[in-house]
């Protein structure tokens, strides 16, 4: 097993598990595919996407143009109509403040999943970026980056949070809207990092080792410019799929601080903060539709976001499939 | 076996340190007066003003200050609240029924989700694996706070199965409900990783072995597929304490369990941040601790780790 290297025992063929039909149907003068193309390919056939992707395309369009789903202003309440029921134009009646829930809703999805596409963002770059580096150029800097991870990845998520959000609140009381989203974005992306660089190191010391890098470097190109043609886009499945599900948990994440009363502040309209609002209507057992109908936003978003994640993970590493 | 020990060991003293000097920055990071800080930002008067100085060693340099927030934290001296309530103190007395509550949801988490995790391994793809895998994948995405407030409702409120809230003298009874709140958080990630590792030993040779020299499925599956695939469902149940105790202060609040979760949750909303950043710290000590035991423990179930 030693003489084979990371990344080359796929090349050894499983005789008994293939039909020899199908070795015979392999059309070895074919023009190789791109790695992306193909899971694309796959992609297009999985009915998982699709319901991924029509959860989203929805979601997408909420936050685009709110108006088209409800002409009330989820900014403007009024005492008089607290709790009114269901009437014209507002199908979910009204919350304790007299807000409309589902204008609420429509309009509390554009904070809540911009929160999440930033940090998710934030976190694949930082990640990919360390974790590149402690992959490729191992030694020392390996080391190092991985001890200086570890730190992070040492402190639960959400407990790190905690402090972060509370310190920043503090320092920053006048923070506005996107000011009150980047505090929470930060905390988010301070601790979730070491997750994306675990997995980037894993697959670039995976890759390095692969004969196409070295037939690059035989051809002149330099260390550089192997790491940054041929080493990053061949380890970023794992990445791509992470991100994609880490999108989910980081929305979750921002709406259990926000119902401890640290995610966005109270006057950003956003599903945690709906949720957290509504919990007292859950001991009474009235008015629950306040309560359900964010929280329902919310665990179909998520839902999408994860689905998404499974479908790309499928569709980039047909190897789990098969199984 | 002792090297790896001896490695683990020391890899966890900078991680240690490295989270104690975080946790410390993001302290010494907070604008204001230190001392009005301290003092509940009340006006203080001069003598006041240099005992907490010297209590809380404010007039030392940083260096110093790290080195001793670092003795306090191994020394359990944690400070005190703005009441004056040693904090320490405070986690003493309502740290027990959140280990009590963790001990039981991680129960709940091991049990059910290894048991339904193998279930859906054993047969791939069939009716039962996609019912678990699509109940798995909404458990994860519905926020633990309005699990927790469904169970609330439906066990607590209409069915009056259970009390809505604990309170202070609970009892082992009325924690089931808050376990298997906090429980079904992780125990998707418990179910998926089963499965996946049981499909995976289905197929490995010693197992093919195993079958050929005609043992029984039944033995089979216990002693070779299941043995060999739940070294890493162990291992991820100890890393999952960390998301236990974040879901604890989330599950102590909604069931008014008097916890650490809880104390740290009221802490907060007195916007006492000296006292949530003591209390956060005792708990990554616990997580880091944890985790340490956890990988000890991984070392003995796979003789493997022992010989990298």
């Amino acid at each position: 097993m030693s003489d084979i290297r990371a990344g080359q025992e796929r090349f050894v063929a499983p005789v008994e598990e293939t039909p020899l039909r199908a070795i015979d149907a392999v059309d070895v003068d074919a023009v190789p595919e791109n790695q992306w193309k193909e899971a694309w390919k796959r992609l297009r056939t999985s009915p998982i996407f699709w319901l991924a992707s029509l959860i989203l395309l929805v979601v997408a369009v909420m936050i685009a143009f709110p108006t088209l789903f409800t002409d009330a202003d989820p900014t403007k309440g009024s005492l008089s109509l607290s709790f009114e029921p269901a009437s014209e134009g507002h199908p979910f009646g009204y919350t304790r403040q007299g807000y409309d829930v589902w204008a609420r809703t429509v309009y509390g999805a554009r904070a809540s999943v911009s929160v999440g596409v930033i940090t998710a963002i934030l976190t694949a770059i930082l990640g990919m970026i360390t974790g590149a580096i402690a992959g490729f150029y191992g030694g020392l800097a390996d080391s190092l980056m991985s001890r200086f991870s570890d730190i992070f990845f040492s402190i639960p998520l959400l407990l790190g949070c905690i402090v972060v959000v509370a310190v920043l609140n503090n320092t920053f009381p006048e923070r506005g809207y996107w000011g009150s989203v980047m505090v929470v974005v930060a905390a988010l992306a301070l601790f979730a990092w070491p997750q994306v660089t675990r997995q980037m190191r894993a697959a670039v010391l995976e890759v390095k080792n692969l004969e196409f890098v070295d037939a690059a470097t035989a051809i002149g190109a330099s260390k550089f410019q192997n790491l940054r043609r041929h080493i990053v886009p061949n380890s970023l499945a794992p990445v791509i799929v992470t991100t994609t599900i880490s999108l989910g948990v980081f929305i979750v994440a921002e709406s259990s601080l926000s119902f401890l009363g640290l995610g966005l502040p109270t006057n950003v309209v956003s599903w945690g903060n709906d949720i957290s609002a509504a919990q007292n209507q859950i001991r009474s057992g009235q008015n629950l539709q306040v309560m359900f109908l964010p929280a329902a936003a919310l665990a179909f978003t998520v839902l999408g976001f994860i689905l998404l994640g499974e479908a790309v993970r499928e569709a980039l590493d047909p190897k789990a499939r098969k199984k | 076996m002792w090297w790896y020990v001896g490695k683990r060991l020391l890899q966890t003293i900078p991680v240690f340190l490295g989270a104690t000097l975080i946790l410390f920055s993001l302290l010494k990071l907070r604008p204001g007066d230190p001392i009005l800080n301290l003092a509940g930002n009340k006006p203080v008067s001069q003598e006041v003003r240099d005992a907490l100085a010297a209590q809380y060693n404010l007039d030392d340099p940083l260096f110093v200050q790290w080195v001793l927030f670092v003795k306090n934290a191994i020394t359990f001296n944690f400070g005190e609240t703005f009441s004056g309530q040693p904090v320490f103190d405070l986690i003493k007395d309502t740290f027990p029924v959140t280990v009590v509550l963790a001990v039981m949801a991680l129960a709940i988490d091991a049990i059910l989700g290894i048991i339904l995790g193998t279930l859906a391994g054993l047969r791939r793809n069939g009716a039962f694996d996609t019912v678990v895998l699509v109940i798995s994948l909404i458990l994860i995405s519905v926020p633990i706070f309005v699990v927790g407030f469904v169970a609330q409702l439906t066990f607590g409120v209409k069915l009056q199965w259970v009390p809505a809230t604990v309170g202070g003298d609970w009892t082992l009874s009325e924690l089931v409900l808050p376990a298997i709140v906090l429980a079904v958080a992780n125990f998707a990630y418990t179910i998926r990783l089963t499965r996946t590792s049981v499909a995976e030993n289905l197929t490995a040779d010693h197992v093919r072995t195993a079958r050929a020299k005609g043992l029984s499925n039944r033995l089979v599956v216990r002693n070779h597929v299941l043995r060999n695939s739940l070294v890493p469902v162990v291992t991820y149940l100890g890393i999952n304490l960390g998301a236990l105790m974040a879901g604890a202060i989330i599950t102590e609040t909604i069931f008014n369990i008097p916890g650490v979760g809880n104390t740290a949750f009221l802490a907060i909303q007195r916007g006492e941040t000296s006292t949530v950043v003591a209390i956060v710290t005792f708990m990554v000590m616990v997580y880091v601790l944890m985790s340490l035991l956890v990988d000890l423990l991984y070392a003995v179930l796979d003789p493997r780790i022992r010989y990298v």
